[in-house]
Order: C-alpha cells, then structure tokens, then sequence
C-alpha cells in the first residue's frame, strides 16, 4: 500500500504545525492534534483490512536510501505485518481516544497546543518504531519516543519535581538506548545489515554466544523503555506529567516498545536459551515489583503506575517464554492498553473533579458524585483483575497457563501477582470510589464532561469485550506469519482446574482488601507504624536508593577524582611546562644583551659551532 | 711553491680581523678589522686563482674592493650620525635596544 | 694565462628582455639619484613616489610578460633559461620570488609613501643630520623637509633582491648582497621619531651585516679554492665528481650558510633582529621582514639546491641543528617580549626556523592539495603567505599611536579591542596566521612545509615544529587577549586614520591572508608551475 507513509507523516506534520505555528493555534490547534492520530487510525484500518483481505503476508514500502557509505546502506523502509498491523490500530486507536480526552482534561492550560504537538510527536515517534523495517529505523523511533516523553512528562517545568523526573526518564531510557545502539552495532558487525529480513536470516549461522549477547543487548533496551527491572525507576516519576501523557505512556505506545522489541527479536531469542531465560527472569521479577509497590502507594496515579510496570512484566514474561507465548504477549498488551488507558483516564477525570487531588486518602465515596466515571473505572478494574469474560481475563489466563507449562515456579510467581493485582486494585477501587468521604473542605467533585466521560465509556466497552480477539483462537492464527505456528504444551493440571486456581486467587487478594479497606476506616494521613515491606514498597523497594549507591555516587566520585587530577595532574603539569618556558624565556632574553660585540661573538661562536658540525658529520 | 703559507696568512688576517671586531670597542676601528676580514678574503680569492690558473678571483678581488669602498661610504655615514649624537664612536655605549 | 690573450673577443650576450625587471628597478633607482639633484624639493615626494610605485609596477608587469613567454617556450623540463654569461639564473623560482618580492614592494612603498598618520611628513626623518632634540632638526621639521632618498635607496635594496636569489655565480651573489643590504642599514637610520633607536639599529645592523658578509665571502672564497669556478653548476660538478671529505668545501659551505642564515635571521645569527626591527622605522621594518626573508631565502634554496646539492649529507644536520634552535630561540624568547615590534621580530625568527625546516624536506614529488609540489615549491608558498601578513601587521603598528608617535609597548595595546575593534580585529587575524590558525594562510603554509619536512624524513624536526607553534601560539593569543580583554591603562591607544595608502597595504595584506587559507590552490598551482631550479 503506497500510502503507509501517511499513517506516520500525518501526525508528524500536524506535530510540526502545532509546534512552529506558536500562537496561531490556540484556536484550532486541539482540533487538528486529534484529527491526526484519528486520521492515521482509519487509514491503519484500511491497511488491516487489506492484509487481512489479501494472500499478502506483509505490506510494505521503501521510502528511500537514508544512509549510503561504502560498505553501510540503509534504506528507509516500511513494515505493516500482522504484529505492526495491531500495534498502530493500538497506538492510534487509544491513542485517538486520549487526544479526545486531552481536550477537555486540558482546556484551562494556555498552552495546550504544544502540548497536542507533542501528542503528536510521540504518536509519530511511536508509529515510525513499529512500522520501521529495519533496527536503525526502530531506533529512530525509539529515540523520538524518549524525546516525546521527556517533553510531555516535563509539560508542567514550572514544578521542579515535574522537571527532575522528566531528566530522570531521559537519562534511566538513556541507558536502555546504549544497549539498543550496541545490538544495532552488533548486528552490523556480524551481518553487514540491519534490517529485520537480513538479521533474522543471518541467525542460524551465528555463535551461541553473539545471539546471547544480541539478546541481552536488545533486552536492556527493552527494559529501559518498558520499565522493566532494573531500568524501572522512572516510570513511577513520570506521573508528573499531566495525566493523559501517563496513559499514553503506560497504555498505548512508550511501555510497550520493549515487548514489541522483544517480540519482533523472536529470532535473536530462540538462538539463545541464556537470553530467553534473562527476558522470563526480568519480567517475572517486574511483575511481582510493580504489584508489590502498587500496594502500598496512596497517589492513584503511582499505584497504577507499579500496576502498569507489573502488567508489562507479564508480557515481557509470555514473550521470554518462547513461541507459546509471544501470541499471549501480544494480546495482553491489546487488552491492557485497553482497561489501563480506562483506568488513568478515570483516575485522571476523579482528579479533575478532585482539583487535582491524586491522594485517595483524601478521596471515599464517589461513586455518587460521578457515575460514568465510577462505572467505566469499574469495567477497568474488572477487567486488570481477571473478572470472568472481561478482557484481562482471557489474557492474563493465558500467560499464567504459559507460565506453568515453562516452569513451576514461573508459574506460581506469575499466580502469586495475580492476587497481589486483585489487592491492590480493589484497595484502590475501595478507597476511591467506596467507603467514606475524606474529601478536602473545598472540594466539589463533579462529574466530568462529554468529552471526556464519551472516550472513558468507549475504552470501558473494550475492556469487557476485549476478550473476543481471542475468539477461535484469532488473534494466535493472525500473529502466525509473524511467529510461526504456536506450541501446544501439555500443561501438568487441567486448564480448567488452572482457571478455578486463578479465580480462587483473585478472589483471595480482592477479599483480602476489601476487609482490610471496606470494612475498617481508612486514615485521612497516611500511617507512619508500619511493616518494613511497607515502607520498602512505599520507597518503590528502594529502586533509587539502589541506583544512587550503585550508580550515582560511585559516578560522583569518580567525577570528582577526574576533577582532582585534572586540575592538580594535568592542568599542574601543562602549567609547569608553561612556567618552565615562561621562566627559560625570562633567562635567554637577557642573552640580547644589546652589545654589538656580544652579537657579533654570538655569530663568531655559531660560525665555529657550524663549522666544527660540518666537518665532525663528516668524520663521524 | 705551495699556496699553503698565503692561505695561512689569508686565514690570520681573517681571525686577526673577526677578534678585532670582538674585542674594540671603537666603531671605527671595528669597521676597519671588518675591512680587514675582507682584504683577507681577497688573498684568499688571489691565491687560489693563482692556483686553479683562472682569473675568476682576481676579478673578484676587484669587485670586492668596490663593495668594500661603497660599504666605506654607507659605514662612515651611519658611524659619523651616531658620533654626532652621541659624542662618542663607542659600539658599547648605543645599546639602548636590548633583550 | 697566456691562452687568454689569443682568444678572440667575444661580445657577451645579453637578452635584455629577460633581465628587464632587474633592468627597470635599477633605472628607476638611478633616476631617481637625479630627481633628487635636480627636482625641486616641493615636488620630490610626489615625483618619487609616484616613479618608485610605477617602476615596481612596470618590473611586475616585465616579470608577468617574462614569464609567460618562458611557460609559452616550455619544453617541458625546468622554465627558463640562464642569462648573462651564466651570471642570472631567469628560471621557474626566480620569476616567481620576482614577482613576489615585487608585490610586497609595492605594498611597503605605500607604507614608506603614508604621510596623513605624521601630520603631512613621512616617517622619515627630515634632515638625518640635524641631531636630534636640536633647533636644525625643530626648523626642518616646521619646513616639512623629508628624505625622498628613502624611495631610491629601496628602489636599489629591491634591485638587490631581485638580483640575489636569481644569481647563478657567487660573486654575482655577494653583489647582490651588498646592493641589497647597503640601502637598508641607512633606511634604517632614518627614522623621524626616536632617532637614537634609530641610529643604534642602524649601526647594529651596519657592523653585524659587514660581519657576516665577510664570513659569506670567506665562504665563496674557500669554495671557489675548491671548485675553481663561481658558477653553481661548476661547484655541483666539482662536489659531485670528486669523492672523499675536502676541509676546503665544508668549510666553505658552512661559511656560506653563516651569511646566508645571517639574512634569513636564524639563529644562532639571530641576534640582530629584534634590535633593528624594533629600532628601524616601521614601514622599514615591514620591507625587510617580508622582501629581505624572501630574496634571502630564494638564495639560500638556490645555493644549497643547486650548488651544493650533492653535499647534501654534509649540511643537512647543519639545517636541522640550525632549524631546531631558531624555532625554539624565536618562540621562547617571544613569549617574554613587551614590545609589538619586538615581538613580531622574534616570531620572524621562529618562522624562519619553520621555513628552514620546509627547506630540510628536500623532496620532490610532495602531494598537496590534491597536487603535486616539492619543498622548494612549499617553501615559496610559504613565504608568499608570511609577507602579506607581515606587510598587514607591521601597518598596522604603524597606526596605533599615542603623542610621541607610534606606540608599540604591549601594554599600551590594552584595550585597543573597545577602542577600535577593526584595527584589532584585524590585527588578531593576523596574530592568528602567524600562529598558523586554519582559514588563514599562516595554516596552509605551515601545512605545506611540515608536509615537506616529514615526508623528507625530519619528522623529529616537525615534531619541535608543531611544539614550537604551540608555543608561539601562546604570544600570539596574549597579544589579543591583551587587546581585547584587558582595560586600558591611562588613556589608551588612540588609532590614528592613515590614508589610503595604509588602507591598502592592510587590507592587501589581511585579505590575501584570508585568501591563501581559503582557496590556496592557486598560489600552489603557480608554485608548481614554476618548477625547478635549472642549473
């Protein structure tokens, strides 16, 4: 199809127009910013109808040379696969509905056409990451996404705390960028080439050991974008910006570029059992982190940020386990971007009414006040804990299935998380929506409006009946072009007795907070006696501490050491070496002693000197 | 009969005249070892146009006397300048210009 | 002998033509020797100058016209032809150090010409007998009396330089000398201001310059002992065909060197340098510091290329210990200097260091700039590169001032930056050439000849080179940190408005530094166009 391209350059341009046109826009701006990525949704669908009409297993375009040097030639290229396919209807799909939202959660903010560029931005950087037939073109979204979000997470600089966290989201995706360029490097190394095609037919031939290095390399940057452990610590920071851009982040684009990396990598990872097993530990280890810390936090926002981070940890999971995942990976990615954009634009409409208010200790009893939002953040909610028919349900079921059959302990782990979700959410659900008011005296909740209550209601249908994409087994017969066939593994115990377990253990963690929450009153200030796993989740397990005596201070010293020896060693040495010039300057200027004589026997002196060299070089 | 003692003497006369030049302090009497060196170089120029049986040297000898005579003319003028202004032909004494 | 006598008479023949740049620069000098007996004294600057320019410009145009007929002639070996029974050598290299010493004369004769920046005089002084502080010299100075014989004595100096790079035997080339050096002792002298300086830069300049003649002379003397001819091409026969040391020759070549690196100021016959360029009137000190270097180095090159080519590796150490030492005694010392003229004196020192070490390369064949270009082409461009921004920056000296005329202590620059940021500026950049800056010509030249010096195997000598600019660099830079950085002391420079004349000669200068460190090529094309030195 000839016009993919479109599907990037329409939000691009729009990006463009909203960001140089300044105050020209203010009018329109909002308008044309959600235009956009509406724009680029249906032609997404036009494309996904065509693949899904057509013998065609791909379509693709090549836009043009962008890098020709002697033996390095990249071409620009573009990829509308299956995976790509449900990836941009997701991006721009939710993505759209946030941009609807945006407009009435942003309408008092004077600046709110640059903040729609930046939407814009970030949808484009986005697209060009997943419709890129080649790694550097991934890349290139990739940086573009880590622009966008250092931008919008940094939209209010104005807080210091907004600015700190956007630098602190730039620099922790630095990191995971460096392991990004290196595999990109690496593949260059070993196969000359960089595209998708090239690297994946290549791998057959390659040592155990450069796959397992690819495999790392790209899982640090997955882990750097996806938030997965230990390149976690930015994402709960990142609630600074205004709420839209955390959903757009955790739900539809920035959060799941890591397990579209990983899974578009499907080659690297089945050359390597090292790198695979690395993927399962990483997101095993994230999804328990997230869960654990969403527990324990009050700011909504945060508690459902550690739920995002432990969510992609289950992705980042299924796709670690090997072809009987990735389909499993992918689905729950779909589902999730569905119940967690609902659910942050929930959060984000009971903040609104709530004058920006994100502790839900100061919350209770809103159920009344503001029924769509309530019921919406319902479906959400029923969906994130696994309810039975609800989108969640039928993905996370999969992955734990998957699970099980990968590793008993895989297994429990991922179980074990399901329950802890169930806890945290219904606490958050409680302590919301339910149990008493604790509202500030000047608050005066409100029910949002259309605009934004409309895309809350549409990602609600969603999150029910999200479920139907794996409908006969859909969605796994979609992605095979892309994964190959799925493996079928005999699971130990029945698949129903797997599913009653799952519910028993929701039902557990949900009972768990409701008698913990629904049934005692909640404090208004936080209780300061509490357990230690607490206070080490209320300090997101002490992710920062880690990185700053792990990372910052040694850094620090080592700056100040480099500091120390620059100035005394070598700005020591280069200024010796100019005093000693300076000082021999001082001594043989006095040589011209201004007497003729004395010049003249200089030269009598040098004649002799140039004589005797003659002829010594002669003798010698 | 050897060269060897006329180029000896040639080469006495030009150390005679170079230690001249380092030792008086009189302008005038440094210009006039400065003509010495000269007039060394002459015999030199003599000797071995004798010896190679060509008159190339003996030309040269003239010519040397010419530029010797113009330098003459040049030297006492600068010499007498300073003289005047200073009241004195001392090299050592105009040596304002330094390090 | 008596074979002489019976040889028949053969008239010497003379191709006018070629000589005629020679021949016009000598005619115009001798004319005006009788402008100055006849003419009277209201006219004589106007008809000196105006005929000193013309004539220089009409040898330029001869050289141009000589020139071409030479590359029209070209049959494909080295330009030119030998003249005068063997006595001048019109080959590639002369006619181009003939057209470049020729450009920067007319550069400096605007300069010697600039009377607004005195109040209506020139710099000269006006009745160089009258002693100084006296009624005479207070009278002929009310009376605007001047020496127009500035402008004869150069003509003559410039008729020496041409001559010496392109003379073919010695004795021709110690003539050369002396007309080239004898005017210059006394332009030096002439200073109108701080006449003692003057004179003592004169005298310095007179007994250290009669010094190393007298070794220079010695040298020929002992060479010719050895070769029985003064003509190059005879020596290089003699040196080539006989094997085994020869005390005559070496001590003849080194003495030849004396005289010849006493010219270029290297050291260790440095010493006279900083005191006469400091000393001699500054428009004085532009001409010897650009057309004195490259006449000097033109038969330096000419000497020890072609005469002594085949002793090569009996005077290339003597190069290398002399290259090494002017570098380092010219950049170190530098540092140190207080006075602008003085230091620029030094930095001529250290860029003679830098030429020679261009000259010690000796290769053919170099590849620059996409061409092909020997050292002895490097070393030219070289020096064309340096007198447009020695010419720019000793005119701009010329228009700092304060009440007692030029003011050349470092100190007194202070500030010049706020007081007139073009003057400075421009007089940064060539502060910046001279450190050998890229986008300047000081870059490309200082390129060229390292290129020639590592490629000739003395890369140790490029290393203290490069080590040495950096060095150097460092003067050059407190120079205009000085400028712009530091506020004026008392009053401050004041920047006197020269005439056109001034104008010119600076913006000639800083525009072709500009040029040869953009767009070099063209000045390397000519460079190897003209080829070798014929023999």
């Amino acid at each position: 199809m000839d016009l993919l391209y479109l599907i990037i350059l329409i939000p691009a341009v729009s990006a463009a127009v909203l960001l140089l046109g300044g105050g020209a826009t203010k009018r329109w701006g909002h308008l044309l910013g959600t235009a956009a990525p509406l724009v680029s949704f249906l032609l997404g669908v036009v494309a996904f109808a065509r693949l899904a009409a057509g013998d065609e297993e791909a379509l693709t375009q090549q836009l043009f040379t962008w890098i020709d040097t002697g033996g390095f030639h990249v071409e620009f290229g573009l990829l509308f696969d299956p995976l790509s396919a449900l990836f941009v209807l997701l991006i721009t799909g939710v993505g759209g509905l946030i941009h609807v939202y945006s407009i009435g959660y942003m309408e008092h903010d004077a600046r709110r056409p640059r903040f729609f560029g930046y939407l814009n931005l970030f949808v484009a950087a986005m697209l060009t990451l997943v419709l890129a037939d080649d790694y550097l073109g991934v890349f290139l979204g990739w940086e573009g996404v880590g622009l966008a979000s250092y931008l919008l997470i940094g939209f209010w600089q104005h807080k210091d705390s907004a600015a700190v966290a956007a630098k602190k989201a730039f620099i922790v995706n630095r990191v995971g960028d460096l392991g990004m360029a290196l595999a990109i490097m690496l593949m260059f190394a070993t196969f000359g080439s960089t595209t998708f095609a090239g690297v994946e037919s290549g791998m057959p031939e390659v040592s155990a050991a450069t796959a397992t290095a690819l495999g790392l390399l790209l899982l640090l940057g997955a882990c750097g974008k996806s938030a997965q452990v230990p390149l976690q610590s930015w994402l709960l920071d990142a609630m600074e910006g205004p709420t839209p851009v955390s959903a757009l982040i955790h739900a539809a684009t920035m959060v799941t570029a890591g397990v579209y990396l990983v899974t578009r990598s499907h080659f690297v990872y089945e050359q390597s059992q090292a790198a695979q097993l690395a993927v399962v530990v990483v997101g095993l280890v994230t999804l328990l982190w997230g869960a654990i810390i969403g527990c324990a936090k009050d700011d909504i926002k945060k508690a459902l940020a550690g739920s995002t981070m432990s969510q992609i940890g289950y992705m980042m999971l299924a796709a670690g386990i090997g072809p009987a995942g990735y389909a499993f990976a992918i689905f729950h990615l779909l589902t999730h971007g569905f119940f967690k954009a609902n659910l942050f634009l929930g959060a984000g409409s009971v903040m609104h009414a709530m004058n920006d208010e994100v502790d839900m200790r100061r919350y209770g009893a809103l159920r009344a006040v503001m029924p769509i939002t309530f019921l919406t953040f319902a479906c959400g909610y029923l969906a994130i804990i696994g309810f039975p028919g609800f989108a969640g349900f039928w993905s996370k079921d999969a992955i734990i299935e998957a699970a099980f059959a990968e590793h008993i302990v895989v297994g429990i782990g991922a179980l074990v998380g399901a329950g802890i979700t169930a806890f945290y959410m219904t606490r958050l659900m409680i302590m919301t929506f339910v149990s008493e008011r604790r509202w500030a005296s000047e608050a005066h909740p409100h029910e949002s409006s259309l605009v934004m209550t409309v895309p809350l209601m549409v990602l609600a249908g969603l999150s029910v009946f999200g479920g139907v994409l794996l409908l006969n087994g859909w969605i796994v017969d979609w992605l095979e072009p892309v994964f190959g066939p799925e493996e079928h593994v005999a699971l130990p115990i029945p698949v129903v007795v797997m599913t009653l377990l799952t519910l028993a253990v929701v039902v557990v963690g949900a009972g768990t907070a409701f008698l913990l929450y629904a049934r005692r009153r909640v404090d208004v200030v936080a209780p300061r006696r509490v357990s230690p796993l607490t206070k080490a989740a209320r300090a997101d397990l002490y992710g920062d501490a880690l990185n700053e005596a792990a990372f910052m201070r040694p850094g620090q010293y080592l700056t100040r050491s480099m500091v120390y020896a620059d100035n005394r060693g070598i700005d020591g040495a280069v200024n010796g070496v100019a005093a000693l010039v300076g000082g021999t300057s001082g001594r043989i200027r006095r040589w011209q002693s201004g007497f003729v004589r004395n010049y003249a026997l200089s030269m009598l002196a040098g004649s002799a000197l140039l004589v005797l060299a003659v002829l010594a070089v002669r003798l010698a | 009969m050897s060269v060897t003692p006329f180029l000896v003497l040639s080469a006495v006369l030009f150390g005679v005249g170079a230690v001249g030049v380092l030792v008086r302090r009189n302008a005038i009497v440094v210009f006039m070892c400065v003509e010495l060196m000269l007039n060394a170089c002459n015999l030199a120029f003599i000797t071995f146009a004798r010896q190679h049986g060509n008159l190339d040297g003996q030309i040269a000898a003239f010519f040397v006397m010419v530029v010797a005579a113009a330098e003459v003319v040049v030297g006492l003028a600068i010499i007498m300048t300073i003289f005047r202004t200073r009241r004195s032909a001392s090299v050592d004494d105009a040596s304002l210009l330094k390090y | 002998m008596n074979a002489l006598a019976v040889e028949p008479f053969n008239v010497p023949h003379i191709s006018y033509g070629k000589l005629s740049p020679l021949l016009i620069v000598f005619g115009v000098a001798l004319v005006g020797v009788l402008v100055e007996a006849y003419a009277p004294r209201e006219r004589r600057y106007l008809i000196q100058s105006v005929l000193a320019t013309l004539g220089l410009v009409a040898a330029l145009a001869a050289v141009v016209v000589v020139a071409a007929q030479a590359s029209a002639n070209n049959d494909g070996s080295s330009l030119g032809t030998i003249e005068a029974e063997g006595a001048i050598a019109v080959d590639g290299p002369s006619l181009f150090i003939w057209g470049t010493v020729l450009i920067f004369s007319i550069m400096s004769m605007l300069l010697f010409a600039e009377r607004r920046l005195e109040g209506g005089i020139t710099a000269f002084a006006g009745q160089a007998a009258a002693l100084p502080g006296t009624e005479a010299e207070r009278e002929a100075a009310l009376r605007g009396i001047e020496h127009t014989e500035v402008f004869p004595l150069a003509m003559f100096a410039i008729g020496g330089m041409l001559l010496f790079p392109a003379a073919n035997d010695l004795l021709t080339m110690f003539v050369a000398l002396e007309v080239l050096s004898l005017p210059l002792y006394l332009l030096c002298g002439l200073a109108r201001r701080r006449r003692l300086i003057s004179q003592e830069a004169a005298l310095k300049y007179f007994l250290l310059g009669a010094f190393s003649s007298a070794f220079f002379l010695y040298g020929i003397a002992l060479v010719y002992g050895y070769a029985g001819s003064f003509e190059l091409a005879e020596i290089d026969t003699a040196v080539s065909s006989t094997t085994g040391a020869s005390g005559l020759l070496l001590t003849g070549m080194a003495l030849l060197a004396v005289g010849l690196l006493f010219k270029v100021s290297a050291a260790p016959f440095h010493a006279w340098t900083p005191d006469v360029y400091q000393g001699a009137p500054t428009a004085v000190t532009a001409f010897m510091a650009a057309c004195t270097k490259v006449a000097a180095f033109g038969a330096l090159l000419r000497v020890f290329y072609v005469g002594l080519g085949g002793a090569r590796w009996d005077w290339e150490p003597l190069m290398w210990l002399v290259a090494a030492l002017t570098m380092a005694i010219g950049s170190i010392i530098a540092i140190t200097q207080t006075d602008i003229k003085r230091m620029l004196a030094y930095s001529s020192i250290a860029h003679a260091g830098f030429l020679i070490t261009g000259f010690i390369g000796a290769q053919q064949g170099l590849s620059i700039a996409g061409e092909e270009i020997s050292s002895l082409q490097a070393v030219l461009f070289y020096l064309v590169a340096y007198g447009f921004t020695t010419i720019g920056a000793f005119a701009v000296v010329t228009v700092v001032r304060d009440a007692g005329g030029e003011t050349t202590h470092l100190s007194r620059w202070a500030g010049l930056g706020k007081e007139a940021p073009l003057v400075a500026g421009v007089f940064a950049f060539f502060l910046l050439a001279f450190a050998g800056i890229p986008l300047t010509s000081g870059f490309t030249g200082k390129w060229a000849v390292f290129t020639s010096a590592w490629s000739g195997g003395a890369w140790p000598l490029v290393v203290v080179a490069v080590l040495m600019s950096v060095v150097a660099a460092f003067f050059y830079v407190r120079v205009i940190v000085v400028m712009f950085f530091s506020d004026p002391v008392g009053d401050g420079p004041t920047v006197a408005v020269p005439s056109a004349l001034t104008t010119v000669a600076i913006t000639v200068g800083a525009a072709m530094t500009l040029l040869l460190g953009v767009v070099p090529q063209p000045v390397f094309d000519l460079a190897r166009h003209a080829g070798e030195f014929i023999r």
